[in-house]
This record gives structure tokens, C-alpha cells and sequence, in this order.
């Protein structure tokens, strides 16, 4: 897989005729070695404290307390302390989804950004899926997103993805051996490691090292919501639906 | 590895972690050789012992890959006072744009396309105006987050027929009642951009969908004179040429189209 853009321009989605098929195969073409080598030569141009610092001025404040859901009920077998990390877990991949899904559906990002997010988004997707069916009617409704330009700067973007993937892979570090049950810790680390390919992917675009570190430190749900908090990328405050309004239209 | 050679090499596998794994978990055998049956039999129990893994919880399965073959539209709402413009980055004004509908809901536009002028990102966008077919150009902060749908309302003003399409397909049709010749139903591309329910109203019916359209004829009615998609107290007018420009429908095809048609959708009348 062809890894140099310099010239790359911004593509629309009809300009990159790829197959499922093809867009699936794409992680696993990736040359492992020959990425180490193109970053290892480019050398370290940030730190994942300055990607990170570089990403949080997308701004804001989290909707609703929605990332900090209490502890619902257990329900089906499930206690809740499971469910509480879950519901934080299913509302930090509906934003990680939505954010992927925007960008590929403006087609602004440079088409190699484009690639990572059809991919990837169709990995958060299928997160969503899967912990919204397991939790049922735990679920938390998916809030509103505002991601504010992000998903049409290819800039913004790639900062903003390396900043929730590196966070991600670190939050489920830390959430796993505080779950009651060994299944769900056993589900979580099929996601963990999906995580884990995301930052080291999108860090290789950005021109981080995508394995900077022997051993990764986990990350408190604390700070992921601080993250999104600084982004503001979760909004509410509207409505496009009334009740009890008489309709003034003409009849 | 391939799948064909693993069954020759798996013997030797389980050999290779038998032999490491019975000194690792019994300790220092201090010279004592253990015997090659033992060694199967302490292996086998020593794994056995360990228990079946636990079976994942969920399995999040295939990975969910956007349709590209599907036509899709995107909305946002405004998220403050704004003036559209004849291009982007200025031009003349075209309309003034505010956060609120008359029915009191939030302001929303359909967006047609975006472009960068002097660094900031400029979307064209169509417009709840006269004239109708009216098209402007927002800064891209005065907008809230895209919203999208892939749905689409065609009124066929001949046939007297709405018809929905989703995803390309049609996968709603029913009989209209719109405008009388005086008052007739403006043509154009249009966009749905509010739903009211549970209003005292029998005239309108159970549910009315407010749209970007308005009528060029009655341009005193209050409110603006927009263009409602809404039920009926007087199904045995449609289809017809029965109102002051609003599409009518039978109350149990409004119910019907409300389960199918999201806030936002495009509308074309023609």
C-alpha cells in the first residue's frame, strides 16, 4: 500500500472507486515494516501529549452528563458496575462512529485519511452494534454530535483521531480488570486490540511513532470525558419536533 | 502457516509445550528425567485444569461499511442569527436566516455543498424563502452539526400522488389533496423542516410536517404562508385540488408517512 501523500489532494468519495472487499483488505496490507521505516525516518514531529493538547481546543462541554451515567440497575445477569462502564463505553463509540462516518460521508479529508476513516468507522459501527444489542434496554440513546469542522479539515481530523484512539486503547486498558465479568472483559479485549491497530494506523498518518512505548499506561474514564468535553462535539439544547404547537400553515 | 500443514506440526507443538510447560508450573524437577507417558498425562491435566476460557460476551461481527450506492442528503440546524449570502465569502444578501421557526422549533436548512474562501468554510445552503428555489451561502459556524437522511418526498402535482423514497426505492405512496388553481402548490426542491403533533386541530389531522415551501399568492397569510404536509378532517377531498397550497393527506397515510420520513428530508414538487 502506497504510503506517500505529499501531493494529495482532497477527494470526494466518487473520486476513490474501492470495493468493500478492497477497503477491508487495506489493514491488512499494510507493510508493517516499511511503516516503521518511513516514521522512524521522519522521526518523532509531536509527542502524543502535544497530538493531544493540539486537539482539545476543539472545545466544549459534555451534554447532559451523559458520559458520566451512574450505575444502572443490573439487568440480565449483568451487575451495575458492568453496565455503568458499558454505557460509558457505547456512548464513547457513538461519538467515535459518528466522527468517522461524517468524514467519510463529506469526502474532504485527503483520500489516505478518507481510507482510514471508511475502515475504521466501519469497526465503531459494528462497536455500537454490538454493545447496544448486548446492554438492550440499557442502552443509552445516541446524543447529538456537532464535531465543529473537524471532519472536513484533514488536519483537525487526523489530530482529533490520533487524540480518541490513543485514549481509547488506554480507557480499555483500565476498564477491563474492573469489570465483574470475565466474558465482558473477554469481549472488550477483541475490541482493545481493534483500538490499538486504529492509533497506531492513524498515528503512522499523522507522523507519530505508532508504537512509541514498551509497555502502554491505561487511562481513567475521567480523562476520556474530559476529552470529549473539550470538544464540544456533543451538543443539545434543539428540536425539530413540537408537541402540543397548532400548525399556521395555509391547510 | 497454512491450514494444510498444521495437523504434521501440531504433534510436535504439543510436544514442545508439554516438555516447557510441566517444569515451568511443577517446579525444578532436580535431576529426576520425568517419563515421556508422564509427561503427556501431567500436561493434559496441568491444561485441563486451567478451565475453558470464558466465552466473550458479545462479538461486535462484521464491520458496517456505508452504502455507496444510495443517494444521501445532509441538514443542520442554525445555530445563530445569520445572513445568507450570493456567494461565498459575501456577495449580496439574499436572506436573513433565524434559529427559530414560526411554529417555534429550531431553524434548519438543507445543505447543497460547501467550499473555503480566506480560510474560513462557507456552505451553500437552500433557503425558507421567497422566491421559492432560493439558494444562499452561511458561514459554516452559523450551522449546527450535519444530520443525515437518506429519504426523499416527491408530490407529483399531476398524478396527485406522494411518493417517499429511501435509499433510491420508493417505500411510501398515497393519494394528495393540494392547492386550488388560485392558490396553487409552488413547485421546487424543498426541504421538511419541522414536525408538530399532539395539537388541538382536527382540520390539520394528527400530525403536520412544516416545509420550506411557501405560497407565492398568499404571501399576507400568517406565519409566513408555508407549505404544510398534514392530515385531514375531510379525507373524501382527496386526492383533489381542494387547499390554499398544503398537501393534504388521508389522516391514516400521515400516520403512516411519519413512522417513515425524518425531519430534514428533501421535497420535491413538481
Amino acid at each position: 500500500m502506497a504510503m506517500n501523500d505529499e501531493h494529495e489532494e482532497a477527494a470526494r468519495p466518487d473520486d476513490l472507486e474501492t470495493s468493500p472487499e478492497e477497503l477491508m483488505a487495506m489493514l491488512a496490507a499494510i507493510d508493517v515494516d516499511g511503516a516503521l521505516q518511513e516514521t522512524a525516518a521522519a522521526a518523532v514531529r509531536a509527542t502524543r501529549r502535544e497530538v493531544l493538547r493540539s486537539a482539545l481546543p476543539l472545545a466544549g462541554a459534555m451534554g447532559a452528563g451523559l458520559l458520566t451515567a451512574g450505575a444502572a440497575s443490573a439487568a440480565g445477569g449483568l451487575t451495575a458496575n458492568d453496565t455503568a462502564i458499558l454505557r460509558f463505553d457505547l456512548a464513547l463509540e457513538y461519538l467515535q462512529a459518528g466522527l468517522y462516518t461524517e468524514a467519510e460521508r463529506l469526502g474532504a479529508v485527503k483520500p489516505r485519511t478518507l481510507g482510514f476513516s471508511r475502515v475504521v468507522g466501519a469497526h465503531e459501527r459494528a462497536h455500537v452494534r454490538a454493545i447496544k444489542g448486548f446492554l438492550g434496554s440499557k442502552a443509552v440513546p445516541s446524543p447529538s454530535f456537532d464535531y465543529r469542522g473537524v471532519t472536513a479539515d484533514d488536519a483537525a481530523f487526523v489530530k482529533t483521531a490520533v487524540a480518541f484512539e490513543d485514549l481509547t486503547a488506554a480507557l480499555l486498558k483500565w476498564q477491563a480488570p474492573r469489570f465483574d465479568s470475565r466474558s465482558i472483559v473477554a469481549a472488550i479485549l477483541t475490541l482493545h486490540s481493534v483500538e490499538t491497530r486504529h492509533a497506531a494506523w492513524i498515528r503512522h498518518i499523522v507522523g507519530v511513532l505508532p508504537a512509541a512505548t514498551a509497555f502502554d499506561q491505561p487511562a481513567p474514564q475521567n480523562q476520556m470525558a474530559e476529552l470529549v468535553a473539550s470538544t464540544h462535539f456533543v451538543v443539545s439544547g434543539w428540536s425539530t419536533i413540537a408537541a402540543k404547537r397548532k400548525p399556521g400553515f395555509m391547510g | 502457516m497454512t491450514r494444510a500443514r498444521l495437523p504434521r506440526v501440531a504433534p510436535v507443538i504439543a510436544v514442545v509445550a508439554a516438555a516447557v510447560a510441566v517444569p515451568l508450573l511443577s517446579g525444578p524437577a532436580h535431576g529426576v528425567e520425568p517419563h515421556a507417558a508422564d509427561v503427556h498425562t501431567n500436561a493434559a491435566s496441568l491444561f485441563a485444569s486451567l478451565g475453558a476460557s470464558p466465552r466473550p460476551a458479545f462479538a461486535p461481527g462484521r464491520p458496517q461499511l456505508l452504502s455507496r450506492n444510495t443517494p444521501e442528503y445532509r441538514w443542520a440546524t442554525v445555530t445563530r442569527p445569520v445572513t445568507a449570502r450570493g456567494a461565498p465569502g459575501g456577495g449580496s444578501a439574499v436572506a436573513a436566516l433565524s434559529t427559530r421557526t414560526p411554529e417555534g422549533t429550531t431553524n434548519l436548512v438543507l445543505v447543497l455543498g460547501s467550499a473555503w474562501r480566506h480560510g474560513v468554510e462557507w456552505v451553500h445552503v437552500r433557503l425558507p424563502v421567497l422566491p421559492n428555489n432560493s439558494t444562499g451561502w452561511v458561514p459554516r459556524s452559523a450551522l449546527g452539526g450535519y444530520q443525515f437522511v437518506t429519504t426523499h418526498l416527491v408530490i407529483d402535482l399531476h398524478r396527485l400522488r406522494a411518493t417517499l423514497m429511501k435509499d433510491g426505492r420508493p417505500i411510501f405512496t398515497a393519494p394528495v389533496g393540494v392547492g386550488e388553481p388560485q392558490w396553487p402548490t409552488p413547485r421546487g426542491e424543498f426541504y421538511v423542516r419541522d414536525e408538530l403533533t399532539d395539537y388541538a386541530s382536527p382540520f390539520y389531522g394528527p400530525i403536520a410536517f412544516g416545509t420550506s415551501a411557501r405560497s407565492s399568492v398568499l404571501t399576507e397569510w400568517p406565519d409566513g404562508g408555508f407549505v404544510g404536509i398534514h392530515g385531514t378532517d375531510e379525507p373524501q377531498l382527496v386526492p383533489g385540488n381542494v387547499s390554499h397550497g398544503c398537501i393534504r393527506m388521508r389522516n391514516s397515510d400521515i400516520l403512516r408517512l411519519a413512522k417513515l420520513m425524518p425531519v430534514g428530508t428533501p421535497l420535491t414538487i413538481e
